[in-house]
C-alpha cells in the first residue's frame, strides 16, 4: 500500500524531522480528526488527496450527508457500484512511515539536555568535594609554602630558604605559584577551590571528548562514573598540582579529540598543553604516549594515513617542547630524585593491586566492559539508521580500546614496580579520565538500547558513589588535624629557632610569616656535626643532636615515621634540655593519636 | 510510550539514588559532626560542672602552656593560708590586710588524697596558681618509686591534665631533714629520686604538662651533713628548686646566712630557678628587719623567683597579724610592683 519508489506518484515523500517544530504534528490531523485549513506544510499533497477521495466518494452515495464535518460515509449495507479504478494507479496514499521515530543527529534540545545533566554531574562532584575539611595537609602546605617563597623570591628577591626544584615532583614556579597567589588572597580553602574548578573542568572536558568519541550518552556515563571517584573528589579539594596536572592533560586530550577532522597541524595546540602539564607534574608525562596515540586513532576514520603524520607531528610537537624546557630549565635533577629514581618502597604488589581494584576497579571494569562490547559491536544508536553508517573497523576500535583501558593500567604497573603505595590514589585517577570514555560505553552497553536496564547503570553508578564518598571520607582523614598543635607550639616558634617535627612542612605553612622552610628539620634522615666536631648521619644524628639541645621545639605525630619518633621520643626521655610542651590527641582515618611536643627549657 | 515511561523511571530512580546517597553522606557528617562537638561539648561540661573559668576560653582544648610561668618577669608573692585555695576566704582576708592578693596559694596534701580541682580553679579565678605540697605520710617513698601507687598516680594525673590549668605541685618536701616521715631517716636519696622520677614519668605519659614541678629540700643550716645532690631528680625532671627556710631568732637574719649556704650548694649541680617554698620570720623584735631582709633578698636575685609566706599558727605563730608593725612593713614592701602578677597573663 505504500508508494512504490519504481512508479511515478504523485506524492513524494519529505524528509522526516519531528524535532524541526512542534506546530508539525498538526499537519496530520487535528482532533476532530479533519485536516488543517493551512497551506503550505510539506503534508499538502496528502492532504489534498484525501479530498478529492472524498469528492469522490461524495459523487457516489448521494444521500449521504454532506459537509466537512460528517463522519466518513460507510458503504455498509449498500449495494456500491463498481467504479473502475485504472490499475496502475492506487487508490489512494498512506504517508511514508519514517524507518526510525527519531534522528541520530545531534540536536540543540539533545544538546541542552545533556548539558543539564552535566551540570547535575558537577554539582554532586562539587558538594562530595566540598563536604571534606581538614587542615592542610604535608603536601598541600609544602607546595603552598613553597609557592610563597617562590613568589618573595620572584617579586622581592628574598633568597630561597631551600633548593625546592631539587627534590619537588613538578616545577616550583608552576604550580606552586598560583597556589600561593590564591592562597595569599583566600587561603587555604581557595586554594582547594582552585583545585575544584580544575577538576569540574575536567569533567567537563571529559564529557565533550567523549560526547565527539561517541555520543552524549557515553560522556554522560563517563562523565558521571569520573566525577564520584575518590581520585576526582578529593583532588577536586586538595591544594597540590595534581588538579592542575589532570586539568591540562584532560584539556590536550580534548584539542587532540576536537582536531579530528581539522588539518593536520591543528593538533600541535595539543602539545604545549601537554607540556605544560609535564611542567606542572613530571609524571603526567606516562600519559603523554596515550595523547599522542589518540592522535593517530581519533583522526583515522576522517583522514586515514594522513593521521599518521598527524601522530608523529604531535610527538616531535611534544618531544621538542620537552627537550626545549628541560635545557631552558633546571628541572632535571628533581625530576630524577622525585619521579624516575625514586625510592623503591616496600608495599607488595598484592597489596597494591588490591588498592588499585579498591579505589578504580569497578570503573576500570566498566571500560574493559564497555571496550570488548565496542569491539563486538560498534552501533552506538537504537536508531535503525545506524545500521548503515559506516563504521571504523573491528580493529580500530580494538586499539582504541585497548589504548585507553591500558592507560588506567600504566599508573598502577609503574606503582607496583616502585613498590609505592604513596599518591597512588591519585594515578589511579589519571589513569581512569583516559578510560572513562570506555566506560560511558560500557555503562550505555549495561544500560541497553531504549534503557532496557536502567538499574544496571543506577546500581553501578551507586557503588563508584558509595565508594568514592567513603574512600574520599578516610582519604581526608588520614593526616590529623593541625589546628590544636599549631596553636600550642604558636607562641613559641621565631625567626631565629631550630625545630624537630615530623611533618615540618605543616607548621611552615601555617606560621610562614615568622618561620621559614630552613629552620625545621625533619624525621626522615638528619645529618648533624656535634659539639666535638663530629658529624653524624641518621639515628645518631637525631640523638647528638637533642642530647646538645640542638632543636628549641620538637613536635611528633607518631605518624609519619614511628621507629623515628621512637628514637627521639627515647632520647627526650630524660634529657635535661627538654619538657613536655603538651600532648595533643587527635583523631584520623586510622583510630586515634597524639602529637607530643617538647620544648626546650634549659 | 512504554519506553517514555522507562525512561522517566530511570530518571526518576537515578535522581532519587543521588539524592539518598547525597543526604545519607551529609546524614552522616552531621552525625560525626554531632559526635564531635557532643564530645567537646561535654568535655566542656565537665570542666564546666568543675567550675573552669578555662573551659570559656576558646583555647581550653590545647594544652595549657605554663612555659611562660616557669621563670616570669614578675616575682611570685605568694601565701599559704588556713582552708585555701579550698576556701578562698582566708585568701580574701589575708588580700585585705596585706595589700595584696597573692598570686600563689600553698595547700598541704597527703598521699592518697584527691586532686583538689576545685580549689585549683578559685584560686585561678582570682588570679592565681596554686601549689600542692604532696606528702607522703602513709605510703613508704621506696613503694612509689616501685610502682605500686601507680593507679594513684595515674588517675591524679588524668584529673590535673583535664583541668588544664597550671599547678605547682612538690613532692615530699624536706626530705633531707630527719623529722618528716619521709625524711632521711626512711628515705634512702636513690629511693627518693626513683619515686620522684617515676611520679613525673607517670604525669608525663598522661600527658599533663600543665604541672610545674618543685623540688623542695630544707635549707641545708640545720642538716649540714646531707648533702642535696644525691637527692636531685635531674634537670629532666624539675622545673624549680623550692627552699624551705625560716627566719629564727636563734640565727643571723641576713638573707645570705638564712638561704646562701643551700642555694650555693644547689647551684653546683643545677641552674633551674629557685623560689623560697615556705618561708616566714618568728614574731618578735626582730620580724620586721627580717621581712624587709626577705622582700631585699628576693628582689635582688633574677633567679629567685618570689616567695610563699607560711601564715599558719604550726608550731610557732607565723602569721603576719600576730605583729602589727611587721604587718605594716610586709604591707608596705609588697606594694612594690615587682611583687605579685596576674598568672592568667603573666
Amino acid at each position: 500500500m505504500t508508494s512504490r519508489p519504481d512508479q511515478p506518484t504523485h506524492y513524494t515523500p519529505q524528509p522526516y524531522d519531528p524535532y524541526a517544530e512542534d506546530e508539525s504534528a498538526s499537519t496530520w490531523f487535528n482532533s476532530d480528526g479533519q485536516p488543517p485549513h493551512q497551506q503550505g506544510y510539506p503534508y499538502d499533497e496528502q492532504a489534498q488527496a484525501y479530498e478529492q477521495q472524498q469528492a469522490q466518494y461524495a459523487a457516489a452515495v448521494p444521500q449521504q450527508p454532506q459537509g466537512l464535518h460528517d463522519d466518513q460515509p460507510t458503504y455498509a449495507l449498500r449495494t456500491v457500484q463498481y467504479q473502475q479504478v485504472p490499475d496502475d494507479e492506487p487508490e489512494y496514499h498512506i504517508p511514508e512511515t519514517p524507518e526510525a521515530g527519531w534522528d541520530m543527529a545531534a540536536s540543540r534540545r539533545r544538546a541542552w539536555v545533556s548539558r543539564a545533566v552535566l551540570l547535575c554531574v558537577l554539582a554532586i562532584q562539587a558538594a562530595l568535594s566540598l563536604r571534606l575539611s581538614n587542615t592542610a595537609f604535608q603536601d598541600e602546605a609544602l607546595y603552598i609554602a613553597a609557592g610563597h617563597a617562590e613568589l618573595a623570591h620572584l617579586l622581592d628577591g628574598t633568597p630561597l630558604p631551600i633548593d625546592y626544584a631539587a627534590y619537588f615532583s613538578g616545577s616550583p614556579q608552576l604550580y606552586p605559584v598560583l597556589g600561593a597567589l590564591v592562597d595569599g588572597q583566600f587561603g587555604l580553602t581557595g586554594a582547594r577551590c582552585l583545585s575544584l574548578l580544575f577538576m569540574l573542568g575536567t569533567t567537563g572536558l571529559l564529557y565533550s571528548f567523549t560526547r565527539r568519541l561517541f555520543n552524549e550518552r557515553a560522556a554522560l556515563a563517563a562523565a558521571a562514573l569520573f566525577a564520584v571517584l575518590q581520585s576526582t573528589v578529593v583532588m577536586g579539594y586538595f591544594a597540590t598540582y595534581d588538579a592542575m596536572a589532570v586539568f591540562l592533560l584532560a584539556l590536550a586530550t580534548w584539542i587532540v579529540v576536537r582536531t579530528d577532522r581539522a588539518p593536520v597541524a591543528a593538533v600541535l595546540l595539543a602539545a604545549p598543553v601537554a607540556v605544560l602539564a609535564v611542567g606542572v607534574k613530571y609524571a603526567s608525562a606516562l600519559y603523554l604516549p596515550t595523547i599522542v596515540g589518540l592522535a593517530l586513532l581519533t583522526a583515522w576514520p576522517h583522514k586515514g594515513a594522513k593521521s599518521f603524520l598527524r601522530m608523529v607531528l604531535l610527538g616531535l610537537g611534544i618531544g621538542g617542547l620537552l627537550l626545549a624546557g628541560m635545557y631552558a630549565t633546571d628541572l632535571l635533577a628533581g625530576v630524577r630524585q622525585t619521579t624516575t629514581d625514586r625510592d623503591h618502597g616496600s608495599d607488595s604488589a598484592r597489596f597494591l593491586l588490591q588498592r588499585s581494584m579498591e579505589w578504580g576497579g569497578l570503573m576500570f571494569l566498566a571500560a574493559v566492559g564497555g571496550a570488548v562490547s565496542y569491539v563486538r559491536r560498534s552501533r552506538m544508536n537504537e536508531s535503525p539508521v545506524a545500521l548503515r553508517l559506516g563504521s571504523p573497523g573491528w580493529r580500530w576500535r580494538a586499539m582504541l580500546g585497548l589504548l585507553l583501558c591500558g592507560t588506567a593500567v600504566l599508573a598502577p604497573a609503574y606503582q607496583i614496580h616502585l613498590a609505592t603505595v604513596v599518591s597512588l590514589f591519585k594515578h589511579v585517577g589519571f589513569g581512569l579520565l583516559f578510560a572513562a570514555p570506555m566506560a560511558g560505553v560500557g555503562v550505555t552497553r549495561l544500560v541497553g538500547a531504549h534503557f532496557r536496564y536502567p538499574q544496571l547503570g543506577i546500581m553501578l553508578w551507586t557503588a563508584v558513589l558509595c565508594l568514592g564518598i567513603s574512600q574520599a571520607d578516610w582519604r581526608f582523614g588520614v593526616w590529623p588535624d593541625s589546628s590544636k598543635m599549631i596553636r600550642t607550639i604558636d607562641s613559641h616558634v621565631d625567626a631565629k629557632g631550630h625545630y624537630l617535627a615530623s611533618t615540618p612542612e605543616v607548621p611552615v605553612y601555617y606560621l610562614r610569616d615568622r618561620t621559614t622552610h630552613r629552620q625545621w628539620q625533619g624525621v626522615f634522615g638528619m645529618e648533624y656535626t656535634d659539639e666535638k666536631g663530629k658529624y653524624r648521619t641518621g639515628d645518631d644524628a637525631y640523638r647528638a643532636a637533642l642530647r646538645e639541645g640542638e632543636f628549641d621545639l620538637i613536635v611528633l605525630d607518631g605518624l609519619t615515621n614511628p621507629r623515628a619518633d621512637d628514637v627521639i621520643a627515647a632520647a627526650v626521655k630524660g634529657n635535661p634540655h627538654y619538657r613536655l610542651l603538651g600532648e595533643v590527641p587527635f583523631r584520623n582515618s586510622s583510630g586515634t593519636g597524639t602529637y607530643r611536643i617538647w620544648i626546650k627549657t634549659s | 510510550m512504554q519506553s517514555f515511561s522507562r525512561i522517566r523511571t530511570a530518571l526518576a530512580a537515578g535522581l532519587l539514588t543521588g539524592v539518598l546517597a547525597l543526604s545519607g553522606c551529609s546524614v552522616l557528617s552531621e552525625e560525626s559532626g554531632g559526635t564531635s562537638s557532643g564530645g567537646s561539648s561535654s568535655a566542656g561540661a565537665g570542666e564546666a560542672g568543675a567550675g573552669a573559668d578555662a573551659a570559656a576560653s576558646p583555647e581550653a582544648d590545647v594544652p595549657y602552656d605554663v612555659v611562660p610561668l616557669l621563670k616570669p618577669d614578675k616575682k611570685y608573692f605568694g601565701a599559704a593560708v588556713e582552708g585555701a585555695p579550698n576556701s578562698m576566704k582566708g585568701i580574701d582576708t589575708y588580700t585585705r590586710m596585706v595589700g595584696k592578693q597573692p598570686n600563689l596559694i600553698e595547700y598541704y596534701a597527703a598521699w592518697g588524697d584527691g586532686f583538689d580541682a576545685t580549689g585549683v580553679r578559685n584560686a585561678w579565678r582570682e588570679g592565681a596558681m596554686t601549689l600542692m605540697s604532696w606528702e607522703p605520710f602513709d605510703t613508704p617513698v621506696a613503694d612509689i618509686a616501685a610502682g605500686k601507687s601507680d593507679a594513684y598516680i595515674k588517675e591524679y594525673a588524668t584529673a590535673v591534665r583535664k583541668l588544664n590549668l597550671p599547678v605547682v605541685i612538690s613532692f615530699a618536701d624536706e626530705f633531707n631533714g630527719h623529722w618528716e616521715k619521709w625524711g632521711t631517716k626512711n628515705v634512702t636519696p636513690k629511693d627518693y629520686v626513683a619515686a620522684w622520677r617515676h611520679i613525673h614519668q607517670t604525669f608525663v605519659d598522661v600527658g599533663a604538662s600543665n604541672v610545674i614541678w618543685a623540688w623542695s629540700p630544707n635549707i641545708v643550716n640545720p642538716v649540714g651533713s646531707v648533702k642535696l645532690k644525691p637527692y636531685y631528680p635531674g634537670d629532666a625532671y624539675v622545673d624549680w628548686v623550692g627552699l624551705i627556710g625560716y627566719w629564727t631568732i636563734q640565727e643571723d637574719n641576713a638573707f645570705d646566712s638564712v638561704f646562701g649556704p643551700t642555694r650555693d650548694q644547689v647551684r653546683t649541680f643545677t641552674e633551674k630557678p629557685m623560689i623560697l617554698l615556705e618561708t616566714g620570720a618568728m614574731a618578735g623584735e626582730r620580724r620586721r628587719a627580717d621581712i624587709r631582709n626577705l622582700f631585699a633578698g628576693v628582689a635582688a636575685d633574677d633567679d629567685m623567683l618570689g616567695f610563699v609566706w607560711f601564715n599558719h599558727k604550726k608550731r610557732a605563730d607565723w602569721r603576719l597579724e600576730a605583729s602589727p608593725l611587721a604587718l605594716k612593713e610586709f604591707k608596705r614592701l609588697a606594694a612594690d610592683d615587682s611583687f605579685g602578677f596576674d598568672v592568667r597573663k603573666p
